[in-house]
């Protein structure tokens, strides 16, 4: 029972945390800079390898959110100095990075197993068992899951940045000559939001795996977008989203013996169709009823 | 008249679940392969219930876990795994779950002189394909399942032994089937090497397309390395893995067709999951058998020609 629960809890912070991130990318249209990082933080893993001849959990996570930031700052780059289009610029930077990590596998490590699959991705699954213990391994007293601490800590950071920098960060996002005008430091804004997002999905990888931070970073945050009428309204909302997904999705993995992460993913797929046709339907009958007034 | 119908089917249901749960007090043993499930299953005999997280063609370097996994760890008694990062970062969690729960890797205590290592301090994980490695990794299984049930451990002992004995036969047959292809003609080619412990075993060199990893890439050099060493060596056949996709193989053989030389696909060998439950090689021995009537078929029918 206390294993569901660390598993659901881990699983709402990550669903929350990549909702709120994910808004503000869904925005910018910047959505798949996730499954970006998901694929470039292998030549992140390669060169931490070839540097300390170690595949311990703290190298590999520090040499996955450094090229995370690096993808992230990059695509960012080339968009708005190379003057390509968004979803090029990150197509360009994750391939590339990839490609790089690919080669330096080949030559340097190719007896090795080294592949994010292998020494990054966590299995949500198995959250319960990875525990910190305080004081001596075998008396000491545990303190839950290592992941959960790591996301919880992460959900800190994204949760105070958005409070505190929320009012830049929505006139940057929807007004950007607005606040070039007012003296907002755009770059900065921009490059400060990447920095969440490469933290976010690092750390999410690293708990629940990296099809789950893909799924969640993009789909609720899609569905509130589809609704929303204010950003504030879109932030809660894709957090509802995001935390439905989880539950949903944990309750069908139990059902069907399945994997929890996918099913997750599904859950929130299967939210976004079904607000999808809720909103069709209504236009409908909006449609088959002129008279009526229009309300909210 | 009521009452006592009640009583009675009352105490019917308690002697039913009594019944049940006494049935139950088999050790429940969750393994990681198949390969350990079989290991455990044969020197436990039934005392234990042994259940493998990884099913049938599942490759271990890519296995998800489900919701009901969680669930099965949770209830087993005792956990077996492979060890030497067979299991990827799940070895991590088997080692901070070996603080709490009866968790033991079967490699742990082999004979260090004997396994693989690559650049240095990576060994290689695929030890079953040494059958007398195998054994060693029985010794510690059995080891494990006395020190849990002691007072079962004479007849650990006699199902280990039966057990040993048909290794050793089996371990003496592959040599001599090795043996029978001609010396020029043994080299083992497949996609990936799994392969490296029969090879150091049973003197016959083994080459692989991709590294250890199963989702590393191959370079062109060693592709046109394999291809020099097909054409020189006059090798007839390589061989394709249940749990490795077969293309690479496949381009390989066209690739080595090209230059005017027959190659043909030697047949699937099981290299990270067994075959089929229920199928000769859906166990351990079905397996190592398997594999070397392949092999050898394969590379002395190509030296006849």
């Amino acid at each position: 029972m206390i294993n569901d629960l660390w598993i659901l809890a881990t699983a709402s912070l990550v669903a929350v945390s990549c909702a709120l991130v994910g808004s503000f990318l869904i925005l910018r249209r910047q959505s798949l800079v996730g499954d970006a990082i998901s694929h470039s933080v292998l030549l992140g893993i390669v060169i931490a390898f070839l540097a300390t001849d170690s595949r311990s959990l703290p190298v590999m996570l520090g040499g996955a959110v450094m090229i995370g930031l690096l993808t992230a700052w990059l695509s960012d780059s080339l968009h708005k100095f190379g003057k390509l289009q968004s979803d090029a610029s990150i197509g360009i930077v994750f391939t590339l990075f990839f490609a790089l990590g690919v080669i330096l596998i080949s030559l340097y490590a190719g007896q090795v197993d080294l592949d994010q699959e292998c020494v990054l991705y966590g299995e949500i699954a198995f959250v319960p068992f990875d525990t910190i213990v305080w004081g001596n391994p075998e008396t000491g007293v545990d303190l839950g899951p290592r992941a959960l601490w790591a996301i919880g800590i992460v959900f800190l950071i994204v949760l105070i940045s958005i409070l505190i920098g929320f009012n830049r960060l929505q006139t940057v996002a929807f007004h950007p000559s607005l606040a070039v005008s007012l003296g907002i430091n755009v770059v900065f804004w921009h490059y400060f939001l990447m920095t969440l997002v490469s933290l976010t999905t690092v750390a999410s990888f690293d708990a629940v795996g990296a099809i789950l931070v893909v799924a969640l970073l993009v789909i609720p945050a899609s569905s509130a977008y589809l609704i929303a009428k204010s950003l504030k309204g879109m932030l809660w909302l894709a957090s509802a989203y995001g935390l439905a997904s989880v539950m949903i999705g944990y309750a069908v993995s139990y059902k069907l013996d399945s994997s929890i992460s996918a099913s997750i993913a599904v859950s929130a797929g299967g939210l976004l169709l079904a607000t999808v046709l809720a909103l069709e339907i209504r236009k409908r009958k909006r449609r088959l009823q002129p008279n009526r007034p229009v309300g909210i | 008249m009521k009452i006592t119908t009640i009583l009675k089917t009352v105490s019917m249901t308690l002697t039913l679940l009594f019944t049940s749960v006494n049935a139950q007090a088999q050790l429940n043993i969750v393994t990681t392969t198949g390969m350990i499930a079989d290991l455990a299953t044969n020197i436990g005999g039934d005392q234990v219930k042994v259940t493998p997280l990884m099913g049938t063609g599942v490759d271990p370097h890519l296995y998800k876990a489900t919701q009901g996994d969680l669930r099965k760890l949770l209830r087993a008694d005792l956990i077996f795994y492979n060890g030497l990062h067979l299991e990827g970062k799940m070895q991590d969690i088997f080692e901070k779950m070996a603080r709490k729960k009866a968790v033991f890797a079967i490699s742990s205590e082999l004979p260090q002189n004997r396994i693989i290592q690559h650049h240095g301090q990576h060994p290689d994980p695929h030890i079953w394909f040494d059958v007398d490695l195998w054994m060693h990794a029985g010794d510690y299984v059995l080891k494990v399942l006395s020190k849990t049930l002691p007072e079962q451990s004479a007849l650990f002992q006699t199902n280990a032994k039966r057990y040993f004995a048909q290794l050793r036969t089996l371990d003496n047959w592959v040599k001599q089937q090795i043996e029978s292809i001609p010396e020029q003609q043994r080299i083992l080619i497949t996609a990936h090497d799994a392969f490296g412990y029969f090879g150091q075993a049973y003197g016959i060199k083994v080459m692989g397309l991709q590294g250890i990893s199963t989702a590393s890439e191959f370079g062109l050099q060693d592709i046109k390395q394999l291809k020099e060493v097909i054409v020189a060596n006059r090798i007839g056949a390589v061989f394709v893995e249940s749990s490795v996709s077969p293309r690479f193989i496949e381009s390989l053989v066209k690739g080595v067709e090209a230059e005017g030389h027959q190659l043909t696909i030697g047949g699937e060998l099981f290299s990270d999951a067994m075959g089929l439950p229920g199928t000769p090689e859906g166990d351990y021995f079905g397996m190592v058998r398997h594999n070397v009537e392949t092999i050898t078929r394969a590379l002395k029918g190509a030296s006849n020609q």
